[in-house]
């Protein structure tokens, strides 16, 4: 058993929010601390008040504040930069990837993703800060 | 992967709820760009809009595993970008395939939770947009009117966007989803709370009448007062969180309006207003079916044939507005068309067929009697308006809802129906009378008068009781009659109400009147039958169930005495 993780979910869709609640609630994910946000402002809040956090998933497209807005006003704060922060997108491209990455994205993650996608993501942000 | 196929059946609800909106939204926005291009107008600001929506669609779908609703958001997606990088290609043949696709997609994720869609759902559908896409380029269409029409596009915008904005209900960010059943245990809860509330104040008369005035009564009435002003409040905001606006509603019309106007050659521009103006979820609920049929009847019946319609100078396409607007503690919504109006002289002729023309020939008294159950002037079946569902049938339904319809009618400029709804069905003032010793509610909207019975006043004339109302002859019908009590006709009643609605009038004869009440709505069993004319019922302070009584069925039924 390992310590409990927390992940912090920032998207504007109510349904993706359902599926993250499955997803975290079960299989090798279950027991995790889940943060919700609806967009990127409320997402950034989150992630000021929590520096425990394991990973963040950030959807790219949201109004308020978008993906992009979210890392790169982390950046200027050097708010928790060794968070790993995933960009959530419904197909990228290639010009979106780079400034994300740019922007200090650890990785993509892309829509639809399915349980198991989310799982691997978790496994190897887990592994890669052993 | 390992067995995560359905994983997210239990979602189906979220998703749904999520999709259904935007699939409606584009939709609508497939409809506009049709008009447009029949119109000669590019209307290039539409199309970037609609990329991101149907590609949440597509990625919302195809993580359900919905495959079939992931091709359909594809292949829109398809048309839609070959449109916007080829402006020859926004023909009535492309913008007729979007607005089909757009009703499949609403069709399908409407019924995905009971029926998850099938491959062959979609199929067809796929293989005609490729068809249409592998189709040469068309050659750039002529654009010599798009200026002229520039400005009335505008307008259309404009108005668009106004309802968009009012749809929204404020800060999305401090919205919650509640599920409505929730909201009804709230009101139940608040419903008892009521029960109590009236419990105390009658204790409170009852010991100001043993005890006089005194010090400790006074701080019982100030409590007393400020819980009455705190009720109202927590019953505001109660009532607050039912209401949803109209345009959850009014936003399903825009493809049926056009699909109904096509069906019948007719071009006609829907306009709707005040989608902001807010009503109780159950109202609203009941209310969608009669403004279809309304519409529907503007188009099929209203609206004349173009040919005949700039032949009377009008414009050739026809208007129809839906305009909802608050008035103190009630919400009206009109349905205008700019049609020919009412055959006047067709219903006067239909009316002194049947016996019923109004005398003195009043205009509205005659319009309205095409309210009345198989008054219709109308010969032939049309295939939609008719269906065996005439405006009577809209009418009774207005009036179970608590409200009132009426027409207005102008000759050749169009007709305007007039619904006036109450804000909300689950809360109802009422009149409490006492016949037999039971109790009943009486919707206070439908109670024009109380009174002592003067038995002189009452004649009994072919078995019906009758009496002169404020110059008309009223039937008169005994509460206890009405309702089936056995010990009816065993003494005389002491009190009268007139009960109206629709321009009917009843007078009915009761024992006591107990006062004025808010009661909860509560539905009945029907397993435990009930008179035809109780609508439900509800708690008083003295914690009785009374049955509601329902005005519009009394008024239904002949008079007996």
């Amino acid at each position: 058993m390992t310590a409990p993780h927390a992940y912090l979910v920032v998207d504007d869709s109510p349904l993706h929010h359902q599926m993250y609640k499955l997803i975290f609630g079960r299989g090798s994910l279950q027991g995790s601390t889940v943060y919700h946000a609806t967009n990127g402002r409320e997402g950034y809040a989150l992630f000021m008040a929590h520096p425990e956090l394991t990973l963040v998933l950030l959807d790219l497209n949201m109004p308020e504040m978008n993906g992009l807005e979210f890392l790169e006003r982390r950046r200027a704060d050097k708010l928790h930069l060794d968070v790993p922060v995933v960009l959530v997108t419904t197909e990228g491209t290639p010009d979106d990837e780079a400034r994300g990455r740019a922007a200090g994205a650890w990785d993509y993650l892309r829509k639809p993703f399915q349980p198991a996608d989310v799982e691997r993501l978790a496994q190897r942000v887990l592994a890669a800060s052993a | 992967m390992s067995g995560d196929e359905h994983v997210f059946t239990e979602l189906i609800r979220d998703y749904v709820a999520e999709c259904l909106p935007h699939a409606e939204q584009v939709t609508d926005t497939f409809v506009e760009l049709e008009r447009c291009w029949s119109e000669g107008i590019p209307a290039d600001e539409l199309l970037p809009g609609l990329k991101g929506t149907l590609h949440t669609l597509k990625g919302n779908s195809a993580m359900m595993g919905f495959a079939p609703l992931q091709a359909l958001a594809h292949a829109l997606e398809d048309v839609c970008a070959r449109c916007t990088s080829d402006p020859g290609s926004r023909t009535p043949e492309a913008a007729d395939l979007l607005v089909e696709g757009g009703s499949l997609l609403i069709d399908l994720i409407r019924d995905a939770a009971a029926t998850p869609p099938a491959p062959e759902a979609t199929a067809d559908f796929v293989a005609r947009v490729g068809r249409l896409l592998e189709a040469p380029a068309a050659v750039e269409p002529d654009r010599r009117e798009t200026d002229r029409r520039e400005t009335d596009r505008r307008e259309g915008d404009r108005r668009r966007d106004d309802r968009r904005g009012s749809a929204g209900s404020g800060d999305a960010g401090s919205a919650v989803r509640i599920d409505f059943r929730l909201l009804d245990t709230m009101l139940e809860i608040f419903g008892e709370s009521m029960i109590d509330h009236a419990a105390l104040h009658d204790a409170h008369r009852r010991l100001l009448h043993r005890l006089g005035t005194c010090p400790e009564l006074g701080d019982l009435d100030r409590t007393l007062v400020s819980l009455d002003s705190t009720m109202k409040r927590f019953e505001n905001a109660l009532m607050r969180t039912r209401m949803l606006p109209v345009s959850t509603v009014f936003g399903r019309f825009t493809r049926l309006v056009r699909d109904v106007a096509r069906s019948e050659g007719k071009r006609v521009r829907l306009v709707a207003t005040g989608g902001e103006t807010l009503l109780d979820k159950t109202v609203l609920d009941r209310l969608g079916e009669p403004l279809v049929h309304l519409l529907t009847n503007a188009i099929v019946h209203g609206i004349e044939p173009e040919a005949d319609r700039v032949a009377a100078g009008k414009p050739a396409e026809a208007s129809l507005v839906l305009r909802a607007a608050p008035i103190s503690d009630r919400v009206v919504i009109t349905v205008s068309d700019n049609g020919r109006g009412l055959d006047v002289a067709r219903i006067q002729a239909k009316a002194e067929a049947l016996g019923l023309a109004p005398a003195g020939g009043d205009a509205e008294q005659l319009s309205n009697l095409i309210f009345r159950s198989g008054f219709s002037t109308t010969d032939q079946v049309s295939t939609l308006a008719g269906r065996g569902v005439g405006l009577d049938v809209v009418a009774q339904s207005i009036r179970e809802l608590g409200g009132t319809i009426e027409i207005r009618s102008v000759p050749g400029k169009g007709v305007t129906f007039v619904l006036g709804l109450p804000l909300t069905l689950a809360i109802m003032k009422s009149l409490i009378v006492e016949v037999d010793r039971e109790r009943y509610a009486v919707p206070l909207s439908h109670v024009v008068e109380t009174a002592r019975v003067d038995p002189a006043a009452i004649h009994d004339i072919n078995r019906h009781g009758v009496t002169i109302w404020r110059g008309h002859p009223v039937a008169v019908t005994d509460g206890g009659v009405l309702l089936g009590s056995p010990s009816a006709g065993e003494h005389a009643r002491s009190f009268y109400l007139v009960i109206t609605s629709g321009g009917r009038r009843r007078v009915i004869l009761v024992d006591r009147l107990i006062g004025y009440q808010d009661v909860v709505v509560k539905g009945l069993d029907p397993a435990l039958g009930r008179p035809d004319v109780v609508s439900g019922a509800a708690i008083l302070g003295d914690g009785r169930v009374a049955c509601i009584l329902d005005p519009v069925r009394i008024l239904d039924q002949r008079s007996a005495a």
